[in-house]
Protein backbone atom coordinates (compact mmCIF):
# COMPACT_ATOMS: atom_id res chain seq x y z
CA UNK A 1 0.00 0.00 0.00
CA UNK A 2 1.43 3.23 -0.93
CA UNK A 3 1.07 6.37 1.49
CA UNK A 4 -1.27 9.21 0.66
CA UNK A 5 -0.02 12.13 0.09
CA UNK A 6 -0.25 14.93 2.53
CA UNK A 7 -1.86 17.59 0.32
CA UNK A 8 -4.64 14.63 -0.61
CA UNK A 9 -5.47 13.72 2.75
CA UNK A 10 -5.62 17.39 3.79
CA UNK A 11 -7.80 17.97 0.48
CA UNK A 12 -10.35 15.10 1.54
CA UNK A 13 -10.35 16.60 5.54
CA UNK A 14 -11.42 20.09 4.49
CA UNK A 15 -14.54 18.01 2.38
CA UNK A 16 -15.19 16.23 5.70
CA UNK A 17 -15.52 19.56 7.25
CA UNK A 18 -18.28 20.29 4.79
CA UNK A 19 -19.94 17.11 5.09
CA UNK A 20 -19.82 17.68 8.85
CA UNK A 21 -20.98 21.33 8.88
CA UNK A 22 -24.36 19.88 6.63
CA UNK A 23 -24.73 17.94 9.53
CA UNK A 24 -24.52 20.48 12.15
CA UNK A 25 -26.92 22.92 9.81
CA UNK A 26 -29.62 20.56 10.22
CA UNK A 27 -29.09 20.24 14.26
CA UNK A 28 -29.26 24.01 14.21
CA UNK A 29 -32.66 23.85 12.27
CA UNK A 30 -34.03 21.33 14.41
CA UNK A 31 -32.40 22.00 17.48
CA UNK A 32 -33.99 25.55 17.41
CA UNK A 33 -37.18 24.04 15.97
CA UNK A 34 -37.37 21.80 19.10
CA UNK A 35 -36.34 23.98 21.99
CA UNK A 36 -38.56 26.85 20.85
CA UNK A 37 -41.71 24.67 20.09
CA UNK A 38 -41.27 21.86 22.61
CA UNK A 39 -39.23 23.01 25.19
CA UNK A 40 -40.87 26.46 25.28
CA UNK A 41 -37.77 28.28 25.49
CA UNK A 42 -37.69 32.03 24.47
CA UNK A 43 -35.25 31.96 21.64
CA UNK A 44 -34.53 34.64 18.23
CA UNK A 45 -36.22 31.92 15.97
CA UNK A 46 -35.97 34.11 12.74
CA UNK A 47 -32.24 35.15 13.64
CA UNK A 48 -31.43 31.86 14.27
CA UNK A 49 -32.93 30.00 10.78
CA UNK A 50 -30.96 33.32 9.03
CA UNK A 51 -27.80 31.99 10.60
CA UNK A 52 -28.81 28.38 9.60
CA UNK A 53 -29.24 29.55 5.72
CA UNK A 54 -26.10 31.96 5.84
CA UNK A 55 -24.19 28.55 6.61
CA UNK A 56 -25.71 27.02 4.23
CA UNK A 57 -24.65 29.53 1.44
CA UNK A 58 -21.35 29.37 2.75
CA UNK A 59 -20.66 25.46 2.81
CA UNK A 60 -22.01 25.31 -0.37
CA UNK A 61 -19.58 28.06 -1.62
CA UNK A 62 -16.92 25.84 0.15
CA UNK A 63 -17.82 22.81 -1.75
CA UNK A 64 -17.96 24.46 -5.27
CA UNK A 65 -14.62 25.87 -4.19
CA UNK A 66 -12.83 22.61 -3.52
CA UNK A 67 -14.08 20.79 -6.85
CA UNK A 68 -13.19 23.63 -8.90
CA UNK A 69 -9.39 23.64 -7.82
CA UNK A 70 -9.45 19.93 -7.67
CA UNK A 71 -10.09 20.18 -11.23
CA UNK A 72 -7.69 23.01 -12.19
CA UNK A 73 -4.59 21.89 -14.18
CA UNK A 74 -1.97 22.43 -11.25
CA UNK A 75 -2.11 19.90 -8.13
CA UNK A 76 -3.25 21.59 -4.83
CA UNK A 77 -0.23 22.19 -2.00
CA UNK A 78 -0.73 21.56 1.20
CA UNK A 79 -0.50 25.31 2.02
CA UNK A 80 -3.67 25.96 -0.20
CA UNK A 81 -5.49 23.37 1.45
CA UNK A 82 -4.27 24.45 5.18
CA UNK A 83 -5.04 28.39 3.99
CA UNK A 84 -8.97 27.11 2.77
CA UNK A 85 -9.09 24.71 6.38
CA UNK A 86 -8.30 27.98 8.10
CA UNK A 87 -10.92 30.48 6.42
CA UNK A 88 -13.57 27.31 7.60
CA UNK A 89 -12.10 27.28 11.19
CA UNK A 90 -12.83 30.60 11.68
CA UNK A 91 -15.77 31.18 9.62
CA UNK A 92 -17.41 28.23 12.06
CA UNK A 93 -16.28 30.00 15.10
CA UNK A 94 -17.60 33.46 14.09
CA UNK A 95 -20.82 32.13 12.86
CA UNK A 96 -20.98 29.61 16.31
CA UNK A 97 -20.38 33.13 17.87
CA UNK A 98 -23.12 34.62 15.90
CA UNK A 99 -25.53 31.48 17.11
CA UNK A 100 -24.78 31.89 20.74
CA UNK A 101 -25.37 35.91 21.00
CA UNK A 102 -29.02 35.03 19.40
CA UNK A 103 -29.32 32.21 21.41
CA UNK A 104 -28.30 33.23 25.42
CA UNK A 105 -25.19 33.84 24.92
CA UNK A 106 -23.05 32.65 28.02
CA UNK A 107 -26.45 30.96 29.12
CA UNK A 108 -26.38 28.83 26.79
CA UNK A 109 -24.28 25.63 27.46
CA UNK A 110 -23.38 24.87 23.56
CA UNK A 111 -20.76 27.54 24.10
CA UNK A 112 -18.15 24.27 24.61
CA UNK A 113 -19.04 23.48 21.16
CA UNK A 114 -16.02 25.59 20.32
CA UNK A 115 -13.53 23.00 21.51
CA UNK A 116 -14.57 20.55 18.60
CA UNK A 117 -13.05 22.86 16.25
CA UNK A 118 -10.18 23.34 18.62
CA UNK A 119 -9.42 19.65 18.20
CA UNK A 120 -9.67 19.43 14.68
CA UNK A 121 -7.51 22.78 13.91
CA UNK A 122 -4.95 20.72 16.43
CA UNK A 123 -5.17 17.62 14.07
CA UNK A 124 -4.84 19.31 10.75
CA UNK A 125 -3.30 22.32 11.22
CA UNK A 126 0.65 23.39 12.93
CA UNK A 127 0.50 23.95 16.30
CA UNK A 128 0.94 28.13 15.66
CA UNK A 129 -2.25 27.89 14.07
CA UNK A 130 -4.16 25.59 16.22
CA UNK A 131 -3.22 28.47 18.99
CA UNK A 132 -3.72 31.60 16.51
CA UNK A 133 -7.10 29.64 16.03
CA UNK A 134 -7.96 29.24 20.13
CA UNK A 135 -7.11 32.65 20.47
CA UNK A 136 -9.81 33.77 17.92
CA UNK A 137 -12.42 31.78 19.86
CA UNK A 138 -11.48 33.16 23.32
CA UNK A 139 -11.31 36.54 21.58
CA UNK A 140 -14.41 36.42 19.92
CA UNK A 141 -16.71 34.70 22.95
CA UNK A 142 -14.76 37.08 25.28
CA UNK A 143 -16.21 40.50 23.22
CA UNK A 144 -19.55 39.17 22.72
CA UNK A 145 -19.92 38.69 26.73
CA UNK A 146 -18.23 41.98 27.78
CA UNK A 147 -20.66 43.84 25.03
CA UNK A 148 -23.56 42.28 26.36
CA UNK A 149 -22.24 42.82 29.46
CA UNK A 150 -21.99 46.72 28.77
CA UNK A 151 -24.89 46.28 27.34
CA UNK A 152 -23.39 47.69 24.33
CA UNK A 153 -25.56 44.48 22.30
CA UNK A 154 -28.78 43.74 23.50
CA UNK A 155 -28.43 40.17 25.08
CA UNK A 156 -31.21 37.92 24.80
CA UNK A 157 -32.13 36.22 28.02
CA UNK A 158 -33.20 31.78 27.66
CA UNK A 159 -36.06 32.87 29.00
CA UNK A 160 -37.46 28.70 29.65
CA UNK A 161 -33.95 27.28 30.59
CA UNK A 162 -32.25 29.95 33.38
CA UNK A 163 -34.64 30.99 35.70
CA UNK A 164 -32.86 34.80 35.22
CA UNK A 165 -30.58 36.59 33.08
CA UNK A 166 -26.94 35.98 34.22
CA UNK A 167 -25.26 38.09 31.51
CA UNK A 168 -24.81 40.71 33.99
CA UNK A 169 -23.52 38.43 37.03
CA UNK A 170 -19.95 39.14 37.18
CA UNK A 171 -18.67 36.02 39.26
CA UNK A 172 -20.56 33.75 36.92
CA UNK A 173 -19.38 35.43 33.97
CA UNK A 174 -16.07 35.21 35.00
CA UNK A 175 -15.81 31.70 36.05
CA UNK A 176 -17.59 30.03 33.22
CA UNK A 177 -15.60 32.50 30.99
CA UNK A 178 -11.94 30.64 32.83
CA UNK A 179 -13.01 27.47 32.41
CA UNK A 180 -14.30 28.34 28.53
CA UNK A 181 -10.89 29.97 27.83
CA UNK A 182 -8.11 27.27 29.71
CA UNK A 183 -10.68 24.48 27.78
CA UNK A 184 -9.82 25.63 24.37
CA UNK A 185 -6.17 26.00 25.28
CA UNK A 186 -5.82 22.89 26.91
CA UNK A 187 -7.70 21.13 24.15
CA UNK A 188 -5.99 22.01 21.64
CA UNK A 189 -2.60 21.62 23.50
CA UNK A 190 -3.46 17.63 24.46
CA UNK A 191 -4.88 17.40 21.09
CA UNK A 192 -1.75 18.69 19.17
CA UNK A 193 0.78 16.97 21.81
CA UNK A 194 -0.25 13.49 20.50
CA UNK A 195 -1.08 14.82 16.91
CA UNK A 196 2.32 15.47 16.48
CA UNK A 197 3.43 12.54 17.72
CA UNK A 198 1.28 10.64 15.18
CA UNK A 199 2.68 12.57 12.27
CA UNK A 200 6.39 12.05 13.62
CA UNK A 201 5.83 8.38 13.32
CA UNK A 202 3.66 8.04 10.00
CA UNK A 203 6.48 10.32 8.67
CA UNK A 204 8.59 7.41 10.38
CA UNK A 205 6.96 4.91 8.43
CA UNK A 206 6.71 6.30 5.03
CA UNK A 207 10.47 7.08 5.23
CA UNK A 208 10.65 3.10 6.14
CA UNK A 209 8.74 2.19 3.16
CA UNK A 210 10.37 4.41 0.88
CA UNK A 211 14.03 2.86 1.74
CA UNK A 212 12.62 -0.24 1.64
CA UNK A 213 11.32 0.17 -2.07
CA UNK A 214 14.65 1.56 -2.85
CA UNK A 215 15.93 -1.55 -1.75
CA UNK A 216 13.59 -3.78 -3.63
CA UNK A 217 14.52 -1.62 -6.95
CA UNK A 218 18.36 -2.23 -5.80
CA UNK A 219 17.69 -5.76 -5.50
CA UNK A 220 16.06 -5.88 -9.24
CA UNK A 221 18.94 -4.25 -10.68
CA UNK A 222 21.65 -6.40 -9.17
CA UNK A 223 19.64 -9.74 -10.08
CA UNK A 224 19.01 -8.22 -13.66
CA UNK A 225 22.35 -7.64 -14.26
CA UNK A 226 23.36 -10.82 -12.59
CA UNK A 227 21.10 -12.72 -14.73
CA UNK A 228 21.93 -10.98 -17.46
CA UNK A 229 25.53 -12.20 -17.06
CA UNK A 230 24.63 -15.67 -16.57
CA UNK A 231 22.58 -15.83 -19.84
CA UNK A 232 25.42 -14.92 -21.85
CA UNK A 233 27.52 -17.64 -20.52
CA UNK A 234 24.95 -20.28 -20.61
CA UNK A 235 23.93 -19.14 -24.79
CA UNK A 236 27.88 -19.90 -25.17
CA UNK A 237 27.58 -23.16 -23.41
CA UNK A 238 24.05 -24.05 -25.36
CA UNK A 239 25.82 -22.66 -28.64
CA UNK A 240 28.63 -25.10 -28.05
CA UNK A 241 26.94 -28.05 -26.96
CA UNK A 242 24.35 -27.60 -29.96
CA UNK A 243 27.39 -27.91 -31.81
CA UNK A 244 28.41 -31.18 -30.80
CA UNK A 245 24.80 -33.18 -30.13
CA UNK A 246 23.79 -31.96 -34.01
CA UNK A 247 27.31 -33.64 -35.01
CA UNK A 248 28.78 -30.63 -36.86
CA UNK A 249 31.74 -31.69 -35.55
CA UNK A 250 32.02 -35.06 -36.76
CA UNK A 251 30.11 -38.39 -35.45
CA UNK A 252 30.15 -39.80 -31.39
CA UNK A 253 29.53 -42.52 -30.15
CA UNK A 254 26.03 -43.49 -28.03
CA UNK A 255 27.23 -42.46 -24.30
CA UNK A 256 28.65 -39.31 -25.62
CA UNK A 257 25.57 -38.68 -27.59
CA UNK A 258 23.26 -38.96 -24.34
CA UNK A 259 25.12 -37.06 -21.70
CA UNK A 260 25.56 -34.40 -24.00
CA UNK A 261 22.22 -34.20 -24.48
CA UNK A 262 21.46 -34.09 -20.98
CA UNK A 263 23.86 -31.28 -20.58
CA UNK A 264 22.24 -29.64 -22.98
CA UNK A 265 18.46 -29.67 -22.44
CA UNK A 266 19.41 -28.79 -19.14
CA UNK A 267 21.17 -25.37 -20.44
CA UNK A 268 18.10 -24.90 -22.84
CA UNK A 269 15.20 -24.74 -19.19
CA UNK A 270 18.70 -22.93 -17.16
CA UNK A 271 17.95 -20.41 -20.53
CA UNK A 272 14.63 -20.44 -20.50
CA UNK A 273 14.18 -19.54 -16.43
CA UNK A 274 16.81 -16.84 -16.67
CA UNK A 275 15.00 -15.65 -19.09
CA UNK A 276 12.01 -15.38 -17.49
CA UNK A 277 13.94 -13.56 -14.47
CA UNK A 278 14.98 -11.30 -16.34
CA UNK A 279 11.90 -10.41 -17.85
CA UNK A 280 9.89 -10.02 -14.66
CA UNK A 281 12.57 -8.25 -13.42
CA UNK A 282 12.75 -5.72 -16.78
CA UNK A 283 9.01 -5.00 -15.68
CA UNK A 284 9.24 -4.82 -12.11
CA UNK A 285 12.07 -2.01 -12.82
CA UNK A 286 10.18 0.04 -16.16
CA UNK A 287 8.16 2.36 -14.68
CA UNK A 288 6.70 3.11 -17.89
CA UNK A 289 4.43 0.79 -20.20
CA UNK A 290 3.21 2.47 -23.48
CA UNK A 291 -0.68 2.32 -23.89
CA UNK A 292 -2.42 2.23 -26.25
CA UNK A 293 -5.90 1.57 -28.15
CA UNK A 294 -5.98 -2.25 -29.48
CA UNK A 295 -8.02 -4.87 -31.04
CA UNK A 296 -8.08 -8.01 -28.08
CA UNK A 297 -10.16 -9.90 -30.63
CA UNK A 298 -6.92 -9.63 -33.57
CA UNK A 299 -4.50 -10.42 -30.31
CA UNK A 300 -6.37 -13.82 -28.81
CA UNK A 301 -6.24 -15.37 -32.64
CA UNK A 302 -2.67 -15.20 -33.09
CA UNK A 303 -1.94 -16.11 -29.40
CA UNK A 304 -4.13 -19.13 -30.09
CA UNK A 305 -2.35 -19.63 -33.64
CA UNK A 306 0.67 -19.43 -31.61
CA UNK A 307 -0.17 -22.12 -28.93
CA UNK A 308 -2.18 -24.55 -31.51
CA UNK A 309 0.95 -26.75 -32.36
CA UNK A 310 0.96 -27.34 -28.65
CA UNK A 311 -1.97 -28.23 -28.29
CA UNK A 312 -2.44 -30.21 -31.14
CA UNK A 313 0.94 -32.61 -29.94
CA UNK A 314 -1.37 -33.51 -26.70
CA UNK A 315 -4.68 -34.02 -28.75
CA UNK A 316 -6.21 -30.88 -26.92
CA UNK A 317 -9.14 -29.11 -28.03
CA UNK A 318 -8.22 -25.37 -27.98
CA UNK A 319 -11.89 -23.13 -28.46
CA UNK A 320 -11.98 -19.65 -28.41
CA UNK A 321 -14.87 -17.77 -28.39
CA UNK A 322 -14.87 -13.42 -28.85
CA UNK A 323 -17.17 -10.85 -28.44
CA UNK A 324 -17.16 -8.16 -31.21
CA UNK A 325 -18.48 -5.76 -28.20
CA UNK A 326 -14.84 -7.03 -26.37
CA UNK A 327 -12.42 -6.16 -29.13
CA UNK A 328 -11.00 -2.37 -28.06
CA UNK A 329 -9.29 -2.57 -25.14
CA UNK A 330 -6.42 0.09 -23.78
CA UNK A 331 -3.05 -1.59 -22.44
CA UNK A 332 0.37 -2.46 -23.83
CA UNK A 333 -0.12 -5.10 -26.93
CA UNK A 334 2.86 -6.90 -26.33
CA UNK A 335 2.97 -7.32 -22.94
CA UNK A 336 -1.27 -8.53 -23.11
CA UNK A 337 0.02 -11.10 -26.01
CA UNK A 338 2.62 -12.42 -23.39
CA UNK A 339 0.23 -12.67 -20.56
CA UNK A 340 -2.61 -14.48 -23.09
CA UNK A 341 0.72 -16.69 -24.29
CA UNK A 342 1.67 -17.53 -20.89
CA UNK A 343 -2.12 -18.27 -19.61
CA UNK A 344 -2.71 -20.67 -22.29
CA UNK A 345 0.29 -22.26 -22.38
CA UNK A 346 -0.09 -23.10 -18.49
CA UNK A 347 -3.39 -24.49 -19.55
CA UNK A 348 -2.01 -26.36 -22.19
CA UNK A 349 0.47 -28.10 -19.91
CA UNK A 350 -1.29 -28.69 -16.88
CA UNK A 351 -4.52 -30.36 -18.88
CA UNK A 352 -4.03 -33.96 -19.53
CA UNK A 353 -4.24 -35.61 -22.89
CA UNK A 354 -7.39 -35.39 -25.36
CA UNK A 355 -8.50 -32.21 -22.94
CA UNK A 356 -9.97 -29.00 -23.03
CA UNK A 357 -8.77 -25.46 -23.27
CA UNK A 358 -10.84 -22.43 -24.01
CA UNK A 359 -10.33 -18.55 -23.77
CA UNK A 360 -13.16 -16.41 -24.21
CA UNK A 361 -13.66 -12.80 -24.34
CA UNK A 362 -16.50 -10.88 -22.87
CA UNK A 363 -17.64 -7.25 -22.35
CA UNK A 364 -19.12 -6.84 -19.01
CA UNK A 365 -19.97 -3.02 -19.26
CA UNK A 366 -17.24 -1.57 -16.57
CA UNK A 367 -14.66 -3.87 -18.73
CA UNK A 368 -13.23 -6.43 -21.15
CA UNK A 369 -13.00 -9.91 -19.44
CA UNK A 370 -11.15 -12.74 -20.82
CA UNK A 371 -11.46 -16.11 -19.22
CA UNK A 372 -8.87 -19.19 -19.93
CA UNK A 373 -9.95 -22.22 -18.78
CA UNK A 374 -9.04 -26.09 -19.50
CA UNK A 375 -9.89 -29.45 -17.71
CA UNK A 376 -6.59 -29.86 -16.51
CA UNK A 377 -5.66 -31.10 -12.98
CA UNK A 378 -6.49 -28.20 -11.00
CA UNK A 379 -5.31 -26.19 -8.34
CA UNK A 380 -5.79 -27.14 -4.57
CA UNK A 381 -8.03 -24.51 -2.94
CA UNK A 382 -5.31 -23.99 -0.22
CA UNK A 383 -2.12 -22.95 -2.63
CA UNK A 384 -4.73 -20.94 -4.63
CA UNK A 385 -3.73 -17.58 -2.93
CA UNK A 386 0.22 -17.98 -3.45
CA UNK A 387 0.34 -19.31 -7.29
CA UNK A 388 0.39 -15.52 -8.31
CA UNK A 389 3.64 -15.46 -6.04
CA UNK A 390 7.10 -15.38 -7.72
CA UNK A 391 8.95 -18.85 -7.68
CA UNK A 392 5.92 -20.73 -6.15
CA UNK A 393 4.57 -23.69 -7.70
CA UNK A 394 1.73 -25.73 -6.74
CA UNK A 395 2.42 -28.97 -5.63
CA UNK A 396 0.20 -31.17 -8.39
CA UNK A 397 2.22 -28.96 -10.63
CA UNK A 398 5.92 -29.82 -9.30
CA UNK A 399 4.24 -33.75 -9.50
CA UNK A 400 3.29 -33.12 -13.84
CA UNK A 401 6.77 -30.89 -14.40
CA UNK A 402 9.49 -30.86 -12.16
CA UNK A 403 11.47 -28.05 -13.83
CA UNK A 404 8.96 -25.18 -14.27
CA UNK A 405 10.18 -21.83 -13.43
CA UNK A 406 7.30 -20.68 -11.24
CA UNK A 407 7.64 -17.55 -12.68
CA UNK A 408 4.52 -17.39 -15.57
CA UNK A 409 1.76 -16.52 -13.79
CA UNK A 410 4.04 -13.53 -11.63
CA UNK A 411 4.47 -12.10 -15.07
CA UNK A 412 0.95 -12.48 -15.72
CA UNK A 413 -0.08 -11.03 -12.35
CA UNK A 414 2.34 -8.33 -12.57
CA UNK A 415 1.20 -7.64 -16.37
CA UNK A 416 -2.12 -6.98 -14.93
CA UNK A 417 -1.48 -5.10 -12.46
CA UNK A 418 0.49 -2.50 -14.36
CA UNK A 419 -3.09 -1.86 -16.41
CA UNK A 420 -4.76 -1.57 -13.62
CA UNK A 421 -6.73 -5.08 -14.21
CA UNK A 422 -7.61 -7.63 -11.34
CA UNK A 423 -6.81 -11.37 -12.25
CA UNK A 424 -9.06 -14.03 -10.25
CA UNK A 425 -9.06 -18.29 -10.37
CA UNK A 426 -11.50 -20.26 -10.21
CA UNK A 427 -10.54 -24.14 -9.38
CA UNK A 428 -11.15 -27.57 -7.62
CA UNK A 429 -8.19 -29.91 -7.31
CA UNK A 430 -8.89 -32.32 -10.57
CA UNK A 431 -11.53 -30.55 -12.13
CA UNK A 432 -9.77 -28.11 -14.13
CA UNK A 433 -9.07 -23.90 -13.56
CA UNK A 434 -10.48 -21.19 -14.72
CA UNK A 435 -8.51 -17.46 -14.99
CA UNK A 436 -10.78 -14.47 -15.17
CA UNK A 437 -9.39 -11.47 -16.21
CA UNK A 438 -10.69 -7.78 -16.01
CA UNK A 439 -9.07 -5.27 -18.68
CA UNK A 440 -9.73 -2.00 -19.01
CA UNK A 441 -11.75 -0.52 -22.41
CA UNK A 442 -10.88 1.34 -24.62
CA UNK A 443 -11.08 4.94 -23.02
CA UNK A 444 -8.68 4.77 -20.02
CA UNK A 445 -11.27 6.95 -17.94
CA UNK A 446 -10.58 10.14 -17.27
CA UNK A 447 -10.00 10.81 -13.08
CA UNK A 448 -9.40 13.35 -10.96
CA UNK A 449 -5.99 15.40 -10.45
CA UNK A 450 -5.26 14.45 -6.60
CA UNK A 451 -6.59 10.60 -6.66
CA UNK A 452 -4.88 9.97 -9.70
CA UNK A 453 -1.89 11.05 -7.72
CA UNK A 454 -1.42 8.04 -5.55
CA UNK B 1 32.65 -19.64 -57.65
CA UNK B 2 34.73 -19.15 -53.98
CA UNK B 3 32.67 -19.92 -50.39
CA UNK B 4 31.49 -16.68 -49.16
CA UNK B 5 33.49 -15.40 -46.61
CA UNK B 6 31.75 -14.24 -43.40
CA UNK B 7 33.30 -12.07 -40.64
CA UNK B 8 32.44 -12.09 -37.25
CA UNK B 9 32.81 -9.79 -34.60
CA UNK B 10 32.01 -11.00 -31.02
CA UNK B 11 34.00 -10.32 -28.10
CA UNK B 12 32.89 -13.60 -26.67
CA UNK B 13 34.95 -15.71 -28.70
CA UNK B 14 34.08 -19.11 -27.38
CA UNK B 15 30.76 -18.41 -29.12
CA UNK B 16 32.63 -17.23 -32.08
CA UNK B 17 34.36 -20.49 -32.08
CA UNK B 18 30.71 -22.05 -32.05
CA UNK B 19 29.26 -20.20 -34.76
CA UNK B 20 32.57 -20.52 -37.12
CA UNK B 21 32.38 -24.31 -36.61
CA UNK B 22 28.81 -24.32 -37.74
CA UNK B 23 29.67 -22.25 -41.02
CA UNK B 24 32.51 -23.57 -41.68
CA UNK B 25 31.35 -27.13 -41.81
CA UNK B 26 28.66 -25.64 -44.47
CA UNK B 27 31.40 -24.34 -46.65
CA UNK B 28 31.16 -20.62 -45.65
CA UNK B 29 35.14 -19.09 -45.08
CA UNK B 30 35.12 -17.73 -41.73
CA UNK B 31 37.52 -14.88 -40.34
CA UNK B 32 36.96 -13.42 -36.64
CA UNK B 33 37.74 -10.46 -34.80
CA UNK B 34 36.74 -9.26 -31.23
CA UNK B 35 36.33 -5.97 -31.08
CA UNK B 36 34.55 -3.42 -33.19
CA UNK B 37 38.57 -1.80 -34.54
CA UNK B 38 39.90 -5.03 -34.96
CA UNK B 39 36.62 -5.69 -36.62
CA UNK B 40 36.86 -2.91 -39.27
CA UNK B 41 40.64 -3.77 -39.68
CA UNK B 42 39.67 -6.91 -40.61
CA UNK B 43 36.75 -5.79 -42.83
CA UNK B 44 39.34 -3.61 -45.01
CA UNK B 45 41.49 -6.44 -45.22
CA UNK B 46 39.49 -9.53 -45.85
CA UNK B 47 36.41 -7.66 -47.19
CA UNK B 48 33.77 -10.23 -46.53
CA UNK B 49 30.34 -11.03 -48.11
CA UNK B 50 28.44 -10.84 -44.83
CA UNK B 51 29.01 -9.26 -41.01
CA UNK B 52 27.85 -11.23 -38.56
CA UNK B 53 27.76 -8.70 -35.34
CA UNK B 54 27.47 -8.87 -31.71
CA UNK B 55 25.33 -6.08 -30.34
CA UNK B 56 26.94 -5.86 -26.80
CA UNK B 57 30.66 -5.62 -26.97
CA UNK B 58 32.68 -3.17 -24.99
CA UNK B 59 29.70 -1.05 -24.91
CA UNK B 60 26.17 -2.12 -25.04
CA UNK B 61 25.47 -0.60 -28.39
CA UNK B 62 29.04 -1.48 -30.35
CA UNK B 63 27.81 -3.98 -32.56
CA UNK B 64 24.74 -1.05 -33.76
CA UNK B 65 27.54 1.60 -33.71
CA UNK B 66 29.47 -0.91 -36.15
CA UNK B 67 26.94 -1.30 -38.38
CA UNK B 68 25.69 2.53 -38.59
CA UNK B 69 30.17 2.88 -39.53
CA UNK B 70 29.79 0.19 -42.21
CA UNK B 71 27.04 1.36 -43.87
CA UNK B 72 28.41 4.92 -44.47
CA UNK B 73 31.41 3.67 -45.97
CA UNK B 74 31.02 3.07 -49.80
CA UNK B 75 33.18 0.19 -49.67
CA UNK B 76 31.03 -1.59 -47.24
CA UNK B 77 27.49 -0.16 -47.38
CA UNK B 78 26.22 -2.94 -50.02
CA UNK B 79 27.16 -6.20 -47.58
CA UNK B 80 24.55 -7.26 -45.72
CA UNK B 81 24.81 -7.25 -41.79
CA UNK B 82 23.35 -9.54 -39.54
CA UNK B 83 22.74 -8.93 -35.60
CA UNK B 84 23.52 -11.21 -33.43
CA UNK B 85 22.40 -10.08 -29.74
CA UNK B 86 21.28 -11.79 -26.23
CA UNK B 87 20.03 -8.08 -24.82
CA UNK B 88 16.76 -8.31 -26.61
CA UNK B 89 15.44 -8.71 -22.97
CA UNK B 90 17.64 -6.05 -21.47
CA UNK B 91 16.98 -3.15 -23.85
CA UNK B 92 13.28 -4.42 -24.12
CA UNK B 93 12.94 -3.18 -28.08
CA UNK B 94 11.30 -5.40 -30.48
CA UNK B 95 14.26 -5.42 -32.80
CA UNK B 96 12.63 -8.17 -35.70
CA UNK B 97 9.97 -5.25 -35.91
CA UNK B 98 12.84 -2.32 -36.77
CA UNK B 99 15.45 -4.39 -38.99
CA UNK B 100 13.78 -2.68 -41.79
CA UNK B 101 14.23 0.76 -40.67
CA UNK B 102 17.49 1.32 -42.12
CA UNK B 103 17.23 5.03 -40.97
CA UNK B 104 17.83 3.67 -37.30
CA UNK B 105 19.60 0.66 -37.64
CA UNK B 106 20.86 -0.44 -40.65
CA UNK B 107 20.52 -3.78 -40.94
CA UNK B 108 19.57 -6.99 -42.59
CA UNK B 109 18.44 -9.58 -40.04
CA UNK B 110 18.47 -10.51 -36.08
CA UNK B 111 19.31 -13.34 -34.56
CA UNK B 112 18.93 -14.38 -30.82
CA UNK B 113 21.78 -16.08 -28.87
CA UNK B 114 21.98 -19.02 -27.98
CA UNK B 115 22.01 -19.93 -32.00
CA UNK B 116 20.29 -22.64 -33.48
CA UNK B 117 22.43 -23.57 -36.23
CA UNK B 118 19.68 -24.44 -38.49
CA UNK B 119 18.33 -20.71 -37.76
CA UNK B 120 22.04 -19.08 -37.94
CA UNK B 121 22.21 -21.04 -41.56
CA UNK B 122 18.46 -20.53 -42.69
CA UNK B 123 18.96 -16.75 -42.49
CA UNK B 124 23.12 -16.55 -43.74
CA UNK B 125 21.62 -18.08 -47.13
CA UNK B 126 18.59 -16.30 -47.17
CA UNK B 127 20.64 -13.15 -46.64
CA UNK B 128 23.19 -13.92 -49.06
CA UNK B 129 20.81 -15.03 -51.80
CA UNK B 130 19.20 -11.62 -51.56
CA UNK B 131 22.58 -10.09 -51.98
CA UNK B 132 23.13 -11.69 -55.58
Amino acid sequence: MKPVPENNRLYKRAHWLITLRWIAIVGVVFGTYICNRILAIELQVSALYSIAILLAGYNLAMLLLLNRLNKGEKELTCREVKKIINFQISADLLLLTALLHFSGGIENPFVFYFTFHMIIASILLSLRESYFQATFAVLLFGLLVLLEYLQFIPHYCLRGFVSHCLHRDGPYLVGTFFVFATALYLAVYMTSYIAVRLRRAEQAYKQANLMLEEKDRIKDEYVLRVTHDIKGHLATIQSCLRVVVNRIVGPLDAQHTDLISRAHKRTIKLTHFVKRLLQLTQMRLSNNLEMEPFSLNNTVHSVVEMVKTKAEDKSITLKSNVEPSADRIFGNQFSIEEMLTNLLLNSIKYTPESGTVEINTTNNGEGIVVEVADTGIGIPEEEQKQIFDEFYRASNARDIERDGTGLGLSIVKHIVNRHGGKIEVESKNGCGTKFRLTLLKEKGGHRGLISSKT
Amino acid sequence: MENPKILIVDDDIDHTKAIQVILESNHYSVVTASDRNEGMEKAKLEKPDLFILDVMMSTWHDGFEMSRELKKDPQFKDIPILILTAVKERTGLGFKSTAGDSEWLPVDGFLDKPVEPENLLSEVTSILSGKS
